[in-house]
């Protein structure tokens, strides 16, 4: 559904993305695994057209979307949970969710869909009159989770989602990825947390400064020494 | 008074919320609001009370067309590029008012100007009554659409995060162009209830000017409610202070509250609340 060709994106003359190819399917998680600075936020970003892409192409059911401005992609199904979950601090739990169902498809649902992530995150329900700002991280991420669900996405991508959490709360957050996409959304998964993202996904690809260096399914990358040195510490 | 310093105020808040430039052409806008309203009025009998229902949706278009021709031009520069822009844009409008309109006092004569009732012995000016209704009922208008609707929402998040609002779909770039416009029909709405008050020249605005910024700073410059407690404090600290010092010197008191909550409560009245809150 979701296919990456040549892509190269860059930040003014820092280059940052070379020849980048990727490819998601209906109903699959894919990882997408490597080290800090490797460029996968930067991947997400040209997805959601957030940056501006130099060369390549991105097509999506079928549309070239790298041109398109970004309100266009979120019409077409793509929600991308961005890294540092940026909620509108100020703003309550229950607005930062309704404003997920921006999109003109989705507002229609904004109310069944809302019913669907308090029943998915119950402390988030308990939580919806509060200040967005004065949640603790994971019950914030819950929400940026829940902000991209209300727009019934056909892709859902997460930017880090266990960056800077529990490891309770981090097992509780992969579980919850497995959930949304059993229940029928396709997720591409941006992670640090190796093991556990390969444990949830069908397949990854590992970003090294700038490049795909190697992809797979899950059972190919577990099994591959490289990646067993590099991100599994074995 | 604290009706109308919002009225005057709320457009200058909304448009460094979501632009993050201060609109300081926003006393052309206000003496534009006051010599439209007199020129309806003396040219084509239409009375002051209506004069907004034809202010404000052109002033908004008039805003939007700026915003979409100039301003967006300059929102990515330095802000002293945007601040002499829109500078230029006050002074522009004043020169225009004095080709139009010369620099001749004028003022609106109805009997409803002149108007006062009588409430338990006090005697209260009508045309007053109406301005501080009008501030509180466009206030009202203004929260509840920043609250209830998707447009409303979109402004908000807009202003608290550009890239998440794009995340979710908003036209990030539409949403500046209808706040901008909306923050000039504010300020036209602002010029047109105080043509009911005070005679004006050409270089009107310019004191309310900076009793607007002293409002927003203090209220904190994002923020709406902020914008109605600013107002409120402002126009308390000026009934008080005239009492003590000459009516000459009322105008120093915003730029003494101006310089003094800059120096303690940087983040304004609301700013510092929201910073204890979120602890
Ligand atoms: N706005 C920006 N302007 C210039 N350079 C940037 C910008 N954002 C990221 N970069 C650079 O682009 C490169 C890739 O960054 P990116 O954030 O995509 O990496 P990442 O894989 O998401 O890293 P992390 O795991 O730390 O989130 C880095 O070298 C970074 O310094
Ligand atoms: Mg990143």
């Amino acid at each position: 559904m979701l296919e990456v060709t040549e892509l190269a994106v860059a930040y003014g003359d820092v280059q940052v993305l070379w020849d980048v190819s990727l490819r998601v399917e209906r109903g699959e998680i894919v990882a997408l695994l490597g080290a800090n600075g490797a460029g996968k936020t930067t991947l997400l970003r040209a997805i959601s057209r957030t940056v501006p892409v130099r060369a390549g192409t991105i097509v999506l059911e079928g549309e070239r979307i790298d041109r398109s401005p970004s309100a266009h992609v979120v019409e077409l199904g793509v929600a991308h949970v961005p890294e540092g979950r940026r909620l509108w601090p100020d703003m309550s739990v229950e607005d930062n969710l309704r404003l997920g169902a921006y999109p003109r498809r989705a507002r229609a649902g904004a109310s069944s869909a809302l019913d669907y992530v308090y029943a998915m995150f119950p402390r988030v329900a308990d939580r919806r009159r509060q200040i967005a700002g004065t949640l603790s991280g994971g019950e914030q991420q819950m929400v940026a989770i829940g902000r991209g669900l209300m727009s019934k996405p056909s892709i859902l991508m997460l930017d880090e989602p266990s960056l800077g959490l529990a490891p309770i709360v981090v097992a509780e957050m992969f579980e919850t990825v497995r959930r949304i996409n059993a229940e029928g959304t396709t997720v591409l998964l941006v992670e640090q947390n190796v093991r556990q993202a390969l444990e949830i996904a069908t397949r990854g690809y590992v970003v090294e400064t700038g490049r795909v260096v190697s992809s797979g399914t899950r059972e190919e990358l577990l099994g591959s020494d490289e990646i067993r040195k590099a991100y599994l510490g074995l | 008074m604290a009706g109308l310093y919002a009225a005057m105020s709320y457009g200058l808040a909304l448009i460094y919320g979501v632009l993050k430039i201060i609109n300081l052409a926003n006393a052309g806008f206000l003496m534009l609001g006051a010599y439209v309203t007199w020129w309806l009025f003396t040219s084509y009998h239409i009375h002051p009370l209506l004069a907004p229902l034809l202010i404000v949706p052109a002033f908004f278009l008039f805003g939007w067309a700026l915003e979409r021709t100039l301003v967006r031009r300059v929102l990515s520069a330095e802000p002293i590029i945007s601040l002499l822009l829109l500078f230029g844009v006050w002074l522009v409008l004043q020169n225009l008012a004095y080709v139009i309109w010369t620099g001749d006092t004028r003022s609106i004569e109805t009997p409803f100007v002149e108007a006062t009732v009588n409430a338990g012995g006090l005697q209260l000016a009508v045309p007053r009554l109406y301005v501080f209704a009008m501030g509180a009922l466009v206030l009202i208008a203004l929260q509840l659409f920043l609250t209830r609707t998707y447009l409303g929402r979109a402004i908000r998040a807009t202003a608290q995060d550009r890239d998440a609002a794009r995340l979710v779909g908003v036209d990030v770039d539409r949403v500046m162009g209808i706040a901008f416009g909306i923050g000039i029909a504010l300020a036209g709405f602002g010029g047109s209830l105080l043509s009911l008050l005070f005679s004006f020249t050409p270089d009107f605005g310019r004191a309310l000017s900076l009793k607007s910024f002293c409002i927003v700073v203090l209220g904190g410059l994002d923020s709406i409610v902020g914008v109605a407690f600013g107002s409120l404090a402002l126009a308390l600290a000026e009934a008080f202070g005239v009492r003590y010092m000459p009516a000459s010197l009322q105008n120093l008191i915003s730029f003494v509250v101006l310089v003094v909550v800059l120096i303690a409560l940087p983040r304004g009245i609301v700013g510092t609340v929201r910073a204890l809150r979120r602890g």
